[in-house]
């Protein structure tokens, strides 16, 4: 008897089929994958599955028998559990008071030994057995707060687990404790839903994978059937070739040249080197160093320290006005947070660096402003009807061309340094994105950009520096390194360089 | 030791306390002063006038909102208990502080269910009571005949407290143990420390938030209802300071404004401190003006201590520092 | 009908609710100029007169808190008391004559909310504590230099921040004065187009290259100097002064403001807002008095309107 299964799912918002016709079935005791690339679907139909949205049409049965679930507490009530991207821990809480938030089966007097007790049960199941109650939770690293939220959904009976890119900030180690989690789940009979852009962990950790594409069931294998690049072909309908644009790049002088790098506490003795009108990819997992190095670079560590010039000038570092000054922008990898005004409209975000080039007297020149801005806005791709919205109307990948268009301040190409460029952003928006790389590359920008899809950064770059806790492991050229040698050296490095 | 005990929130409320104390006693230089009992009494009954309030608004503060509607009700609700309670000063306090608890309640259903900022709702309902309080009154200070009753609340016991002080120490005491030993200090500490995670987690933060409101309420009447009884008066301007001197108790207190830190214990002795220095400098002597500024003093120590930038920009100030003297030193 | 759409049941969404916001705005406006104009003894000049002084006053120190909660820093509890203290200093200053004296008084006020301003943007202090430590060192710090004694002019020419000028208060004409140069401050500066960027995402506008520490820093010393005029103004009307003067002016000014439609946590909004937030209620509070309602149910329904207005401009900015 399948423990949960979906029947003819599908679901529209407004004209939009996002899902067409779905079915799966899901047994006790099984890992299953979900892969897809974003807007493929896998959203929307954890979030049925969860009681957030209703169906249009179809069914989802548990234990055979067909439900509507309502909302997220009936799911819950289900045994459905889901561990989403952001987590739902309050951080000033401890580990026990965080474990029963929310759980409407505790009484007012909440202090109790067999609360602490069926506390400290799920947490030894998890792994987590020697972790003390009392620890608040904001000590604790993102795997184990992971862990916690798991240890949750054990002391609601849930049976079956949504993990939401469950590894997406995690390190290798930290992965490796929640996979023994997971298989421990396995063990105890429970089904784990794996959402996942990482292909490799589909075949470390599933038994068997679905693949959704464009919102229609691709189909589901074992994992053990298949390998990487069957599931990739399956996820793109399409070799992985077409999404990466063709070109030959000419190396220009070095643009950029970093020594000693050092920000506390990841990253020590970075170097690195790099030529107009290429690309170089800092290729690492999230804590490898490299989204801090170009952090670094782009004056926002404030604890940054080493020598690095830009066109032969040295670069102040701890100052973002110093490195706009030296004709270096930053894309961050924080969209939402750091990257893009929100609420205010298209236009503004677009010029938001070059205030200082449009005023005079400290007054600035509005109509200069409003041709820069359209100006921009042609240049990446953003139709200039959309000039007036709000920037949040806009799609993540929209948004993210808005961070582009701001780093292509002035007429002298510079140094782009960008963070996880693609995180968040829709296949077709992806495919656009690296064009305009290609682009800034051809007009002489030198390019570099921190990876943790590696993917991404074998099809993108000129030059891939892979990196492990804060130190260079190797660099390679283009077509000198494959998959499988990357994935080590930012895994499991034999030797460091 | 002293560096840890100072920056460490829940432990600063007290150490401060103590630290002023010592001072106090220091300047002091045993006349005598200080240390008597009718200090120990005189600040307990300026802990009674403020301290519920400063709960209030510190639980407010501790969710991450802010409750500008105290001072309202404080004179709101003393000018329903002197006017309703002249036979019967049970029934006063009980619409007293009824109309609290109402307020409280009302202000923060509108502000979950419209999902409205705490600053503008409460500021409306500030102007509001303030405004109902000068119809009630017809802008005049109402008498209450009932003098036996403010006799018997500032009757002293033990020569330390009143009856006025002891309530609210005991609503103090009580508090702390709903927050300790009850699922509604998780919760609220919960809502707190981050809103969107707790209600993920299946948290109602709605009723949360509506009902630190009302508690908000209900405390700051209570507080202008024994208040309004002691002085056999209410008045329509009752305590016009009362807001900045509740936030900064609270905050000495050890609530964090970014919320998710705090406690009834740690509020009651950040209320005590900013007490012990007003009675305890004017019973040594000093003149007025010299409480606001001890008090602008330890807000501002306190604003920079926790200021989030500070260790920053202290290093990077450093870097350069060192930066520069590397580069003389290569020159030379 | 998903539950997520039943549950933003009556929200509507993007364009469509601007456009019924706006709608909404005008007819509330077009209700309240008949209301007041339909009031007898509304466009006498007395009530006018009396308008325009309670706009002058309070707008001024809301035009000043404009800038601090377009900043994304909420609200500052210490204007009331810098009018209060910039007051003293002015009439303390007439015995160096009338233009040294006033430029004392707002450099004071500058310089008070610029310390403010430093600590908030340079270390990231928590505002709203900072104003209260501000607000207490003014009040320890005017009773100490005072002694508690009203201070009176030390010299002659209060009558340049009195009277009149072709039948306008004087105090209007210098609140105009201070509308127009917060407004082009905000949007014909630099610096005023990065406090707004600064209240939308402080960490955007970091990482954009803006000097944020000293944005917020100018926008509390335009606070201050404002305030200051207020405080001026006050000064000259009265003939005198003490630490009441600004009382309450914090609370009236952030209303102003958010009823003007400047969203409390910043990124938006702007002077003219203000002007007309000061105005509505200044409006109110005429019509009420004229109708015949006590000061007391002025202050009600005031406060009930104030109320009403900041729900009606949240419930249309959600989307």
């Amino acid at each position: 008897m399948p423990i949960l299964a979906v029947e003819g799912l599908t679901k529209r918002f407004g004209p939009n089929e996002v899902l067409k016709n779905v079915s799966l079935t899901l047994e006790a005791q099984e890992i299953r994958a979900i892969c897809g690339e974003n807007g493929a679907g896998k959203s929307t139909l954890v979030k049925i599955i969860t009681g957030v949205h209703l169906a249009d049409a179809g069914a989802v049965l548990v234990d055979g028998h067909p439900v509507e679930i309502l909302n997220p507490q009936h799911a819950q009530q289900l045994g459905i559990a889901l561990v989403a991207q952001e987590l739902s821990l309050a951080p000033a809480l401890s580990v026990l008071d965080n474990i029963w938030l929310g759980n409407r089966e505790v009484p007012l007097f909440h202090r109790r030994k067999r609360f602490r007790e069926q506390a400290q049960k799920a947490l030894a199941n998890v792994g987590l057995g020697d972790l003390p109650l009392e620890t608040p939770v904001s000590q604790l690293s993102i795997a184990r707060r992971q862990l916690v939220e798991l240890a949750r959904m054990l002391t609601r009976n849930a049976r079956v687990f949504i993990l939401d890119e469950p590894t997406a900030t995690l390190s290798d180690v930290e992965i490796e404790r929640i996979f023994s989690a997971l298989r421990a789940l396995k063990t105890e009979g429970k089904t784990v839903i794996y959402i996942t852009h990482r292909l490799g962990e589909v075949f470390q950790i599933c038994d068997s994978v679905t693949v959704l594409r464009n919102g229609e069931l691709i189909g589901t294998r074992r994992t053990n059937e298949i390998d990487r690049a069957n599931l990739m072909e399956m996820m793109l309908g399409r070799s992985l070739g077409e999404m990466y644009p063709e070109w030959n790049s000419e190396p220009g002088e070095p643009m950029l040249v970093v020594k000693n790098l050092a920000v506390p506490p990841i990253v020590q003795n970075f170097d690195l080197t790099a030529q107009r009108g290429m690309v170089i990819c800092l290729a690492g997992q999230v804590g490898s160093g490299a989204i801090e190095v170009l952090r670094a670079l782009a004056g926002l560590a404030y604890n940054a320290t080493g020598d690095v010039r830009v066109a032969g000038k040295t670069l102040p570092l701890r100052s973002v006005a110093a490195a706009q000054d030296a004709k270096v922008q930053f894309i961050s990898e924080d969209r939402a947070g750091e990257g893009v005004f929100l609420r205010l409209r298209v236009g503004w975000n677009l010029i938001a660096t070059r205030l200082a080039e449009h005023s005079r007297f400290g007054m600035l020149a509005h109509d200069g402003l409003r041709a820069a801005a359209a100006e921009t806005a042609t240049a990446v791709g953003v139709d200039r009807a959309r000039l007036r919205s709000q920037a949040d109307e806009l799609s993540g990948g929209n948004q993210q061309k808005l961070a582009f268009g701001r780093a292509l301040g002035g007429d002298e190409p510079g140094v782009l340094l960008m963070n996880e460029p693609t995180r968040g952003v829709d296949v077709g928006a992806r495919a656009e994105i690296y064009r305009l790389i290609r682009q800034f590359c051809n007009r002489g920008y030198c390019l570099v950009m921190a990876s943790s899809d590696i993917e991404e950064v074998l099809g993108i770059s000129d030059v891939i520096v892979s990196m492990y806790r804060g130190r260079r492991v190797a660099t390679y050229r283009r077509g000198e390194a494959d998959v499988h040698r990357v994935l080590a050296d930012i895994t499991h490095p034999v030797e460091a360089a | 030791m002293i560096r840890s005990l100072l920056l460490n929130p829940t432990a600063r409320p007290f150490t401060v306390m103590a630290g002023s104390i010592v001072v106090l006693a220091l300047i002091d230089r045993g006349t005598g002063f200080f240390f008597s009992m009718g200090t120990i009494f005189s600040v307990m009954q300026l802990f009674a006038t403020f301290g519920l309030v400063a709960l209030g608004l510190g639980l407010s503060i501790l969710i991450r909102e802010f409750d500008l509607s105290v001072a309202g009700i404080v004179g709101l609700a003393g000018c329903i208990a002197v006017m309703t309670g002249a036979a019967n000063p049970w029934l006063g306090l009980l619409l007293g502080v009824g109309a609290g608890l109402l307020s409280g309640l009302i202000q923060g259903i509108i502000m979950t269910k419209l999902h409205l900022s705490s600053v503008g709702v409460t500021l409306g309902g500030l102007l509001t009571l303030q405004g109902m309080t000068y119809v009630l009154t017809d802008n005049k200070t109402i008498g209450y005949p009932n003098i036996s009753v403010a006799l018997d609340l500032n009757a002293p016991i033990a020569g330390l407290v009143s009856v006025r002080s002891a309530a609210c120490l005991a609503v103090f005491v009580l508090a702390a143990l709903v927050m300790n030993y009850t699922h509604i200090g998780r919760d609220v500490i919960a809502t707190g420390s981050d809103r969107r995670a707790a209600r993920v987690a299946g948290l109602n933060t709605d009723h949360v938030v509506i009902g630190v409101f009302a508690a908000s309420g209900a405390f700051s009447a209570l507080g202008g209802v024994l208040l309004s009884y002691s002085l056999s008066a209410a008045s329509p301007v009752a305590l016009a300071d009362v807001l900045a001197t509740a936030a900064a108790a609270a905050i000495v207190g050890g609530v964090s404004v970014v919320g998710g830190r705090g406690s009834p214990m740690g509020i009651a002795a950040g209320v005590l401190t900013l007490c012990i220095l007003r009675s305890g400098l004017s019973a040594i002597g000093v003149e007025p003006h010299v409480h606001d500024l001890v008090t602008g003093f330890i807000l501002i120590a306190i604003a920079f201590l926790d200021a989030p930038e500070l260790f920053r920009r202290v290093t990077s100030w450093r870097l350069a520092h060192a930066e520069r003297d590397a580069a003389q030193t290569k020159l030379q | 009908m998903s539950n997520v759409s039943l549950r933003s049941g009556f929200l509507l969404g993007g364009i469509r609710a601007r456009q019924i916001v706006l709608a909404v705005r005008i007819l509330a406006g077009g209700a309240l100029a008949i209301f007041a104009l339909s009031t007898p003894g509304f466009t006498s000049p007395l009530s006018i007169n009396s308008l325009l002084n309670a706009i002058s006053f309070i707008g001024c120190v809301a035009v000043g808190m404009t800038f601090i909660t377009i900043t994304g820093n909420i609200m500052s509890l210490a204007l009331g008391a810098t009018v209060s203290a910039s007051a003293l200093v002015f009439l303390a200053s007439l015995s160096l004559g009338v233009f040294p004296a006033f430029l004392v008084a707002v450099l004071f006020g500058v310089v008070i909310t610029a310390v403010q301003g430093a600590m908030v943007g340079y270390i990231r202090a928590n505002p709203l504590l900072v104003s209260i430590a501000g607000l207490s060192l003014l009040i320890g710090g005017a009773a100490l230099a005072t002694g508690g004694q009203r201070i009176y002019p030390g010299g002659e020419g209060l009558q340049a921040f009195k009277g009149r000028v072709a039948g306008i208060p004087i105090e209007a004409l210098y609140f105009f004065a201070t509308v127009v140069i917060g407004q082009f401050v905000l949007s014909w500066t630099r610096i005023g187009r990065e406090m707004v960027m600064v209240g939308s995402n402080l960490r955007a506008a970091i990482a954009a290259g803006i000097d944020t520490a000293r944005t917020i820093t100018v926008a509390y010393m335009l606070a201050g100097a404002f305030s200051a005029v207020a405080g001026i103004l006050l000064a000259a009307r009265y003939g005198s002064g003490d630490m009441e003067l600004g009382l309450g002016y914090d609370y009236t000014a952030i209303a102003a403001v958010l009823v003007g439609g400047t969203a409390i946590q910043g990124g938006s909004g702007s002077v003219v807002r203000t002007l007309i937030g000061v105005t509505v209620i200044a409006i109110i509070a005429t019509v009420l008095l004229l109708r015949g309602f006590s000061q007391q149910w002025q202050y009600l329904i005031t406060g009930l309107i104030v109320l009403a207005v900041i729900m009606l401009h949240t419930i249309g900015e959600r989307r």
